[in-house]
């Protein structure tokens, strides 16, 4: 049966680097506020989300046991290589887990953006999220301008341009 | 295979090659859905981790889980809405055991942590969602039928506002032990 167990976990586990990606990023024409939010990182540093004003911050609610938000953790990283040095904001908000879950994925898939633990839930709800991964980019002010439902490849041109074009709108 | 409107749907059954596990895969405009069998110790094993005791680990295992992806690749926007899907076993329609049926089962148990319900909420395939093109989720979706049962799954999608039934055929439920396929 464990022999059984580990076949099967592993097939999942190659059936997500399958398809585990999405493409582009949706424009929300109305383009709505992004509700505020006081989280914890697994540090126990606070961030509040207005306190961010003034920067384009990608949003990304994600939980360690999800296939897809494992798979674009890695070009999350690379853009955030990327991105860091231009003034964006990258925040992972992991969905109903607790530090102990944090702590065994970041051994495998280090990651150097904050992560935020939304236990309860509530900030991913109150963000309208109804499926993990969802990944919203704000702009500077405090509008969710572009999302995208399902992993992406965060690192690639075409969406690296999309975020930096954000920061040059007046 | 029935399909309301003009163009050509397509559904496939592939049979895993370690696991004796059956994925059906439903296709149209570039919409896809994956349905694939979970044993009932792998939803058993699943959710005890998450912290469910034993009974109610087991009410869960044995009501008929199917690893579940759903994509957008095609060109127009998608929406749908689980509620609105029919499980139709042995003559009878029933609906689907999405995220709040299971939300009021267990709101009352005590002796199920919150972390373990809230992880299960988001395990499953959202109950109402839109998918712009490129957009997808995985997530479990749930039948609630016996292990090894057979069924049919009516299914209704709105592709750009316009709504779109099929039908797929002959879904099994995994049984408790699958057989492995012979090499």
């Amino acid at each position: 049966m464990k022999r059984m167990f580990y076949i099967l976990l592993l097939s999942l586990l190659l059936q997500g680097q399958v398809g585990a990606t999405g493409r582009g990023l949706t424009l929300l024409e109305d383009k709505p506020a992004a509700p505020n939010f006081n989280l914890k990182d697994v540090d126990g540093n606070s961030y509040r989300f207005s306190d961010l004003k003034g920067r384009v911050v990608i949003v990304n609610f994600w939980a360690t046991w999800c296939p897809p938000c494992r798979a674009e953790m890695p070009s999350m990283q690379r853009a955030w290589e990327q991105l860091r040095e231009e003034g964006v904001m990258m925040l992972a908000v992991d969905v109903g887990e607790d530090e102990d879950a944090i702590f065994e994925f970041t051994a495998s898939y280090p990651v150097e953006f904050p992560i935020l633990l939304d236990t309860d839930s509530s900030v991913s709800e109150s963000w309208k999220v109804r499926g993990l991964p969802t990944t919203f980019v704000v702009d500077q002010w405090g509008r969710k301008v572009y999302r995208a439902v399902g992993g992406r490849e965060w690192d690639t041109p075409q969406l690296l341009k999309k975020i930096r074009e954000l920061k040059e709108v007046p | 295979m029935l399909l309301s409107g003009t163009a050509m749907a397509e559904t496939t059954v592939e049979v895993g090659r370690n696991t004796g596990l059956r994925t059906w895969k439903w296709s149209h405009q570039g919409v896809s859905l994956r349905l694939v069998q979970r044993l009932p110790d792998q939803t058993r094993a699943y959710v005890m981790a998450k912290g469910f005791p034993r009974d109610a680990a087991d009410a869960l295992a044995t009501s008929c889980f199917f690893g579940s992806m759903f994509r957008n690749d095609g060109s127009l926007p998608m929406d749908f809405d689980l509620r609105q899907w029919k499980v139709v076993h042995n003559g009878q329609e029933s609906g689907m055991k999405v995220r709040e049926i299971w939300k009021q089962q267990f709101q009352e148990r005590k002796d199920i942590p919150a972390p373990a319900r809230i992880g299960l909420n988001w395990s499953l395939m959202p109950t109402v969602q839109h998918f712009e093109p490129g957009d997808y989720n995985w997530g479990m979706t749930v039948y609630g039928l016996p292990p090894g049962e057979t069924f049919d799954l009516h299914l209704k999608i709105l592709l750009d506002g316009k709504p779109l039934e099929t039908v797929i055929p002959g879904l099994q439920c995994a049984p408790e032990v699958v057989e492995k396929p012979s090499s």
